[in-house]
């Protein structure tokens, strides 16, 4: 039988599973442990979950464990992969640059379009995120930004990777100006004007992941004996998301959201934009595999930005349910002081789902595409800008407060206010089936999708259960 | 020096889509780096693109009638965000019905237009117009 660990080190918690991928009934599960993450060292909470797997004695040691199965593993530890992205024009370069970070598995914890000013970099000083992604102008189009950005990030004390994906006619110069700091060249995001390629950039930022990142978070030696090459955890889902549909034809138009304390994830698998006579697209043709981050939006951690953000729907929730304000404020201020609370009875419970049900409707808002009427002499025509996710089938919850899920309500809701008319129509799913990642496979699974997308395909669907 | 980049587009409303895509083989042929934003383009998406391009000029279609509020302020729009010294272009059925065609050139002149043209133009005049204006901007710029 071929088995195979697979092993996700989250913020709070390490998981792992260890499957068997050609059991008698196809994929299965054997065995699932999950211990705390140990902040002090990701390493230990890591050969924790490994050893107990395996069956071995807790005190086994790296160099002992079996070589005859692989290990796979993820990491969205210590805040995930913080990258600033630098663009030129904020609707062109510098939305792709944002795009291609989050499809990466990061988390754009800055973005600057035109010129850097001096505030800029003091900003990116005070809080150096993991690397910079250094965008803009087209192949052959403007590099006098792109020289001006790269001296001043050469000026500065910043000592983090420098990833340049712009104008490939600046490369060598920019380059030359960032030889003093750490810096690698790939292809431009943006070739032509509405042109993307996101890939090289992508292999880039997964390449320093691994290399300067993990090891600096107490996994280099990890990496070194077990020979396998850590992925960000957003990552592994994001190719999980776009192999099923390849290998499950039936599982096209998907959409995955996965909730969790600090940030919440959207993923869509579905064509962007369908041209009709009626139906203009304006801006970027955004990719048929996308994946947002939110990093405001979380039940726990981001539980005070959540309210902030949506503060109107949070507010008519609490109305709906007969339930003051304050009592929100309460909630907010219990969770602020244990950021692993439990909802224990009422009215926390309700307290809880009406963040998740607005915590769905702001991470689903901003991943999907829009309409704006505009009338010609000829008759009404839509202006879409962003990704149409009307055709999306299946919707499926992930992530702990999600996967638990005993209904669809959080996220019909959700998509139900989506779909209130406003001045801006709004794109999303129009009848999707509702689904529970109930068995928290899909990040385990994702790490797999790599290497054996039929198998990880099987165990990610197995896990799901549809909801009412 | 490399070939020179120019915009092309459909401002406002406008879904006249036949004389653009004339205009993208034309031009491409005549050795310009064209970036045709197709039809129904607004003036902030004219002036992105030739940021990030570092085109040289801008041409502007408008086919239906409305040309004339819809190029309103793209010259300012231009400076605005930096572009000081790009070529504006304007061509089409620039105005409602059967203005007398100097009194429309003089109209897109005054908003900021290098350069005006009727429907009936010869493509080869434009681009050998267009070859020259921009060679004139490089000598001033250097
Ligand atoms: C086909 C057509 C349509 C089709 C368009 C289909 C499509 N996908 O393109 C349809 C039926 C949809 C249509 C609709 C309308 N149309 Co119409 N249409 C025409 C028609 C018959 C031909 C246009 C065409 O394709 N010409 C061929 C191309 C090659 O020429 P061109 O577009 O002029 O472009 C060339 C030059 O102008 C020049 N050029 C253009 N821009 C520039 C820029 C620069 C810098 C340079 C150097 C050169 C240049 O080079 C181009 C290539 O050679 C014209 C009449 C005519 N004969 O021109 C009316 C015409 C343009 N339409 C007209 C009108 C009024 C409309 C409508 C408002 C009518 C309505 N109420 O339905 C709508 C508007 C819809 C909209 N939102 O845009 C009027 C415009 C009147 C005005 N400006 O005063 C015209 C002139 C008819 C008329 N005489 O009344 N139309």
């Amino acid at each position: 039988m071929k088995k195979v660990v697979s092993i996700d080190i989250g913020s709070t918690w390490t998981k792992g599973a260890l499957f068997a991928l050609d059991g008698p009934a196809g994929p299965a599960v054997l065995a699932k442990r999950d211990t705390p993450t140990t902040q002090d060292g990701l390493g230990r909470g890591f050969l924790a979950v490994l050893t107990s797997l395996l069956g071995l004695p807790p005190e086994t040691r790296l160099g002992d464990l079996p070589r005859d199965i692989p290990v796979y593993f993820s990491s969205s530890a210590k805040g995930g992969l913080a990258i600033a992205a630098v663009g030129l024009v904020p609707d062109l370069t510098l939305q792709l640059a944002k795009l291609t970070a989050m499809s990466a598995g990061g988390k754009v914890v800055r973005s600057f379009s035109f010129s850097l000013t001096e505030d800029d970099i003091a900003v990116l000083e005070s809080a150096p995120p993991d690397m910079i992604l250094l965008s803009g102008g087209t192949d052959g189009g403007n590099t006098a930004y792109l020289f001006e950005n790269a001296a001043r990030l050469a000026a500065s004390k910043l000592q983090v990777p420098v990833i340049f994906a712009g104008n490939r006619a600046a490369a060598s110069r920019v380059a030359r100006i960032l030889e003093k700091k750490d810096v690698v060249v790939t292809e431009n995001i943006m070739p032509e004007i509405g042109q993307m390629n996101p890939e090289p950039a992508r292999d880039k930022i997964r390449g320093l992941f691994l290399d300067r990142i993990v090891a600096g978070r107490g996994l280099g030696e990890i990496v070194e004996v077990l020979g396998s090459r850590p992925k960000p955890t957003p990552l592994g889902v994001f190719e999980l998301v776009a192999a099923i549909p390849r290998v499950q034809p039936d599982w096209d138009d998907l959409c995955v959201i996965d909730m969790g304390g600090a940030t919440t994830d959207v993923y869509s698998n579905t064509e962007s934009y369908l041209e009709t006579d009626t139906v203009v697209l304006k801006g970027l043709r955004e990719p048929r595999n996308k994946r947002t981050v939110e990093g405001d939006l979380g039940l726990r951690v981001s539980a005070r930005t959540l309210w902030d953000a949506g503060r109107e729907i949070i507010l008519e929730g609490l109305d709906k349910a007969g339930l003051p304000a304050e009592a929100m404020e309460g909630f907010i201020a219990a969770i602020a002081a244990d950021a692993g609370l439990l909802p224990t009875g009422e009215p926390q419970k309700t307290l809880d789902r009406i963040l998740a049900e607005a915590c769905v409707f702001l991470a689903v808002s901003r991943h999907t595409g829009g309409w704006r009427e505009a009338f010609t002499p000829q008759g009404r025509v839509f202006v879409q800008t962003g990704k149409d996710l009307r055709r999306v089938k299946a919707v499926v919850g992930s992530g702990g407060y999600l996967s638990r899920s005993a209904d669809a309500a959080v996220m019909r809701g959700a998509l139900n206010r989506l779909a209130r008319p406003a001045e801006e129509r709004k794109l999303a799913p129009e009848r999707p089936a509702f689904y529970a990642d109930a068995a928290g496979l899909f990040p385990l699974a994702g790490n797999l999708a790599e290497d054996y997308p039929e198998e990880a395909t099987a165990l990610a669907l197995a896990s799901l259960k549809p909801l009412e | 020096m490399s070939d020179p980049a120019i915009v092309l587009g459909v401002i406002g409303a406008d879904c006249h889509s036949v004389g653009n895509k004339i205009m993208d083989v034309f031009f491409s042929g005549e050795g310009f780096r064209v970036v045709n934003l197709g039809v129904m383009v607004s003036q902030l998406e004219f002036v992105d693109a030739a940021i990030e391009t570092d085109a040289a000029a801008i041409l502007v279609s408008s086919l239906y009638g409305h040309g004339e509020i819809d190029c309103q302020g793209l010259r300012d729009l231009c400076i605005e965000k930096g572009l000081d010294r790009i070529i504006l272009y304007a061509g089409g059925n620039l105005v409602v019905g059967k203005t007398p065609g100097a009194e429309v050139e003089e109209k897109f002149r005054a908003m900021g237009f290098d350069r005006v043209f009727r429907p009936d133009v010869d493509l080869k005049e434009a681009a050998a117009l267009l070859r020259s204006d921009i060679e004139a901007r490089r000598a001033e710029a250097s």
